[in-house]
Parts: structure tokens; C-alpha cells; sequence
């Protein structure tokens, strides 16, 4: 067992990456597997300073394939484990990744997005979107969470573990480099405090027991003979996966009930745009904001009612429109007209959306 | 001022995000929302190193902001990559001992102050940091003095303790740098 380091509400002042440490120690990990890699090196560094404390685990690979697999060994013994990694290394990482998502694994992994692609940049993006909810040779059958800040970190990192260990679908916890590297005060908490139940981690194979007699046999497969055997299984995790999106799907929404123009993004970006729309509405233009909080699933429904109420839509994305392939065909037969803000690998601030949605044709007509 | 931006920018190696940790946790002790953020490239030394921080007395939404109310340059290769972040409302501060030209750009103010020279001349080359921490200080107005230096203790508090020469330096070099930005000393 996990030692706790928190045990009543402290607010602390820390970079996000140490956030995700002590998040996953709150959540009760008690491995983590990782290969370093700027922006997310400090999760590791945090999660090893806190070892001698927390009594848990950790194994330093040699690269992201093997912190994937690692990872889901650990998993497949019992331990509630996990990893963290970032552009390149989520690239890599993907084959892992992919047979967490054949074999059903409740692999949790912390994304800081970087510049894309290839080594690029070490500071920021929202350019691992697509890759994090599709990358790999699936259907995406993952679980994803784009965070805005330190809270969010701390809060979904926690909800990460249960969702993967509910589900058994990979979990993210989408986040990026200035998210890691930034330094912003948050409260953290003692999930059971708040009566979250924190799903203890039980073993896949090699469980107590004799097979046959104390438990059943365990047969975990991601090779199929036969095409129609495949298909067989993906039917019924998509069916599931749809089946689930109702109670696993989050959004946010910032004064977007009576918005002329509203703006999609998501993470960080979505907190420029708060910024932006306060200052658009102090000019009379009346904007708002859609943010999803899972990227996968979309929280489909709520989107749709919020576009087709406006009349106008703006997609800001430091990310060349990877956030509006997700939503557009989601949104499929509405005729909202929309515009773009996509800075690719580049932060967005409240300021550049202020200016972009000036220039739109809806906010002009409010003039 | 309900939010105040500041981008501090200069080499790898100047100090920077030193001191722009010792300025928001100055903040964030004295109650304030802070938020700042580190930006630099993959190299392990030199590389122009940038700080943006923000203060606010309200909650901070946007992280990254488009233009600095103070902006600090600290070599000619931070003079070029910040030039952006400024605007006819932000107040320009660069080291006149360091730079080979003074930034040209549309601004409040366009302070330059030898802080790299004071430093080396009057106390030690190792505080340059601390003075333009104080620059910061005065120019920003916001937090004070006291709030500064027990943000120093909590930072460099073994190493004080161990060396009190070396805290009566870096307040020395504070004080300069608040003094510096009073006279708004120009070479």
C-alpha cells in the first residue's frame, strides 16, 4: 500500500508536473515506468523525490517502448501503475498503447503536449490531440481528458486512475508543456475526503488461487485467426464504448447560453478564450465558449445544442485543426458558419482571439 | 492595476527563472494569483531564456499573454525575440552594459540600466539577477520589499544561513536595483 502524503485540503504553489506526481500518489499508484523527456521529465523527477515517502515504485526504461510495456506488465500483475510522456515519446509509445486498447488494460498515461513533429520544440502544443485519442492501428477506444491548469491536473489525474480501472479503456490525461512547466496555485486533496472511492487494483493474470477450482482461467488476447473473430470483439467494445460516453463525457461551458460567436477549444487555450470573451463582452459582442473536457468521448449532444444556437463559430487551437476534425464530425448537418485560429505549436492568448473574433462577420454585424 | 504582465527575458545562464520564481512566490505568499511560466529551447546553456509572469489581484485566465506591461531584455538576442511582446503601453527595461544597441521600439518607456556592469563593479557578478529582480520590483509596484526577501530566505534560506555574507549581497543588490530604477539610471 501506498503511503498518503495528503491527508486534509492543502493549497500548494507548484509546477504541473509535480502536481501529477503527488496526484497520482493521492490516487493510490503505486508504479510508475517512464523514459524521460522534456516537457514531463519532472513527473518523473517529483514522483522519485516522494519515493522514500510513498513507499512506491519505479523503474526508469530504456525508452517509451518499454515504459509502455513496462507499465502494462505492472497492470497485468495488479499493480495500479503508470506512465507520462510527451511528442516523441508518445509517438513510440503508441504500440503499447494499441494493445491496452485490444486487450482491455486500464493503462493510464499523463501527456505533455510538445511541438510537433518530431523533436520540434520542448515548451508547448496541442498537437498530440489526434495522436493521443488515435494513435495506434485501432479505433481509438480511449478515454481522454484535456486539462486547463493546475486543478484540473490535480482533479483528473485522480479520476484518470478510476475511469481506466471502471472501464478497462486506456485513460489520458491530456495536458501540455506550459501546463507542466508552469507554476499556478491549486488545492489538493485527499480523493476519499470528497468521497471519491478510489477502485483498488486487482491482478489480470497470475491472480491467487488455482485456475479451475479457485477462480476462472484468464485469457487476454490481441491475436485473432480469423478477420470475423476480430471484428466480433471491436463491435462489442465500440458498442460498449458508446455505451459508457453518456456518463464518462465532460464539457464546460463559459456564457455560451446567449453567444452570437462561440469559441471551441480546448485545455489551455479554452482559458485564453475566458479571458477573451470577458473582454469582448465588455465591447458588446456577445461570445462564449465550448469547451470539451473528454476529447474522446465528445460530449456530443451539448455540442451540438451549443453550435446550433450560435451563429457563428470559432475554432482556436494551437494546433492546425486537429480539435475541429474531432468536432466536425460530430456536428455533421448543421450549418453554423465558422472561421479558425490555429497557431500550429504556438500558445494562444487571450488577446490574438480578441482581435480574430473582431474581424469575424458576426462580430461586425453586432456593431 | 488589477493584473500585472512581465516578461523577463535574457540568456541561459542570466538568472531569469531564478528570479521570476522568487517573484511570483513573493506573490503568491502575499496572497496574490500568480502564474508563471518558463519558456526556453533544448539547449543545456546559453539560448535566450524567457519568464512570463503574471500578478493579478483577481483570478488569472489566459497563461500566455500577448504583450508585457513590463518587459525586461537582458541581451540583443532577447531584445529580438521579446520586441513582440511589447507595446505602446509597456515599459522596456534592458541591460546597457550587455546590449550593443538600445531596442527601438514603441513603447512606454525604454529604460537602460548597466545592471551587469553594477554588479560586477560594485558587488559580484554572481547577484546581476537580484538586481534587475529589484528593477522588476520597483517598476512593478506591486508587491513589496519585505514580501521579496522573505521569498529570497524561503529560496536560498541553507545557503544564507551557511554564507550571511552572501544574503547581505543579494539584499545589497535588490536595494541597487530599486535604487537604479528610482534614478532610472541611464549609460
Amino acid at each position: 500500500m501506498v503511503k498518503k502524503l495528503i491527508t486534509e485540503d492543502t493549497k500548494l504553489f507548484m509546477t504541473g508536473n509535480e502536481v501529477i506526481a503527488y496526484a497520482a500518489v493521492a490516487a493510490g499508484a503505486e508504479f510508475m515506468y517512464g523514459y524521460p523527456i522534456t516537457p514531463q521529465n519532472e513527473v518523473m523527477h517529483t514522483w522519485c523525490k516522494l519515493l522514500p515517502k510513498t513507499e512506491a515504485g519505479f523503474l526508469q526504461t530504456e525508452d517509451e517502448i518499454s515504459a509502455g510495456f513496462s507499465t502494462l506488465g505492472g497492470i497485468l500483475a495488479g499493480k495500479k501503475a503508470f506512465t507520462a510522456t510527451a511528442g516523441p515519446g508518445n509517438v513510440i509509445m503508441q504500440d503499447a498503447m494499441s494493445m491496452a486498447e485490444m486487450m482491455r488494460i486500464p493503462f493510464v498515461c499523463v501527456i505533455l503536449q510538445r511541438g510537433g513533429p518530431s523533436t520540434a520544440t520542448v515548451i508547448y502544443s496541442q498537437q498530440e490531440t489526434t495522436l493521443t485519442c488515435f494513435g495506434g492501428n485501432g479505433e481509438g477506444h480511449r478515454i481522454v481528458y484535456s486539462t486547463a491548469g493546475h486543478q484540473d491536473l490535480y482533479d483528473y489525474t485522480i479520476k484518470s486512475f478510476n475511469t481506466a480501472w471502471k472501464y478497462k479503456f486506456p485513460t489520458y490525461v491530456l495536458a501540455d508543456g506550459y501546463q507542466g512547466k508552469m507554476r499556478e496555485p491549486f488545492v489538493a486533496y485527499d480523493p476519499e475526503s470528497k468521497g471519491i472511492r478510489m477502485i483498488p487494483a486487482t491482478p489480470s493474470l497470475r491472480a491467487e488461487g488455482l485456475v479451475g477450482v479457485d477462480r476462472k482461467a484468464v485469457h487476454m488476447r490481441n491475436t485473432f485467426n480469423m478477420e470475423e473473430e476480430l471484428m466480433e470483439v471491436l463491435d462489442s467494445f465500440e458498442e460498449e464504448f458508446n455505451a459508457i460516453a453518456p456518463e464518462v463525457q465532460e464539457y464546460q461551458e463559459y456564457k455560451a447560453d446567449d453567444a452570437d460567436i462561440l469559441i471551441i477549444a480546448h485545455g489551455i487555450v479554452a482559458r485564453s478564450a475566458c479571458t477573451a470573451i470577458d473582454e469582448l463582452r465588455a465591447k458588446g459582442i456577445k461570445a462564449g465558449l465550448f469547451r470539451p473536457i473528454t476529447l474522446r468521448p465528445l460530449a456530443v449532444e451539448p455540442l451540438r445544442r451549443a453550435v446550433e444556437s450560435s451563429k457563428q463559430l470559432l475554432f482556436a487551437e494551437s494546433a492546425n485543426g486537429q480539435l475541429a476534425r474531432l468536432v466536425f464530425e460530430k456536428i455533421y448537418g448543421l450549418t453554423t458558419p465558422y472561421e479558425t485560429l490555429y497557431k500550429m505549436g504556438v500558445g494562444i492568448t487571450g488577446g490574438d482571439i480578441v482581435e480574430k473574433v473582431e474581424q469575424m462577420d458576426g462580430a461586425i454585424a453586432c456593431r | 492595476m488589477a493584473r500585472t504582465k512581465i516578461v523577463l527575458a535574457g540568456e541561459g545562464g542570466h538568472g531569469v527563472q531564478s528570479i521570476a520564481k522568487i517573484l511570483v512566490e513573493a506573490g503568491y505568499a502575499a496572497n496574490k494569483k500568480v502564474l508563471y511560466i518558463p519558456n526556453f529551447g533544448v539547449e543545456q546553456r546559453g539560448g535566450v531564456s524567457i519568464a512570463f509572469c503574471q500578478i493579478s489581484d483577481k483570478e488569472i485566465g489566459e497563461p500566455r499573454f500577448s504583450k508585457g506591461d513590463i518587459v525586461i531584455m537582458l541581451s540583443d538576442r532577447a531584445i529580438d525575440r521579446c520586441s513582440i511582446y511589447v507595446d505602446k503601453d509597456s515599459t522596456v527595461v534592458y541591460d546597457s552594459s550587455i546590449c550593443n544597441t538600445r531596442p527601438e521600439l514603441n513603447a512606454k518607456e525604454i529604460i537602460g540600466i548597466p545592471a551587469n556592469q553594477i554588479a560586477n563593479d560594485e558587488i559580484s557578478a554572481r547577484v546581476f539577477n537580484i538586481i534587475i529582480l529589484g528593477v522588476v520590483i520597483k517598476a512593478t509596484g506591486v508587491l513589496d520589499i519585505q514580501d521579496i526577501k522573505d521569498a529570497m530566505i524561503a529560496a536560498f534560506g541553507k545557503k544564507f544561513d551557511e554564507n550571511p555574507e552572501l544574503k547581505e549581497m543579494n539584499f545589497k543588490a535588490l536595494e541597487k536595483g530599486i535604487e537604479l530604477m528610482e534614478t532610472k539610471a541611464s549609460v
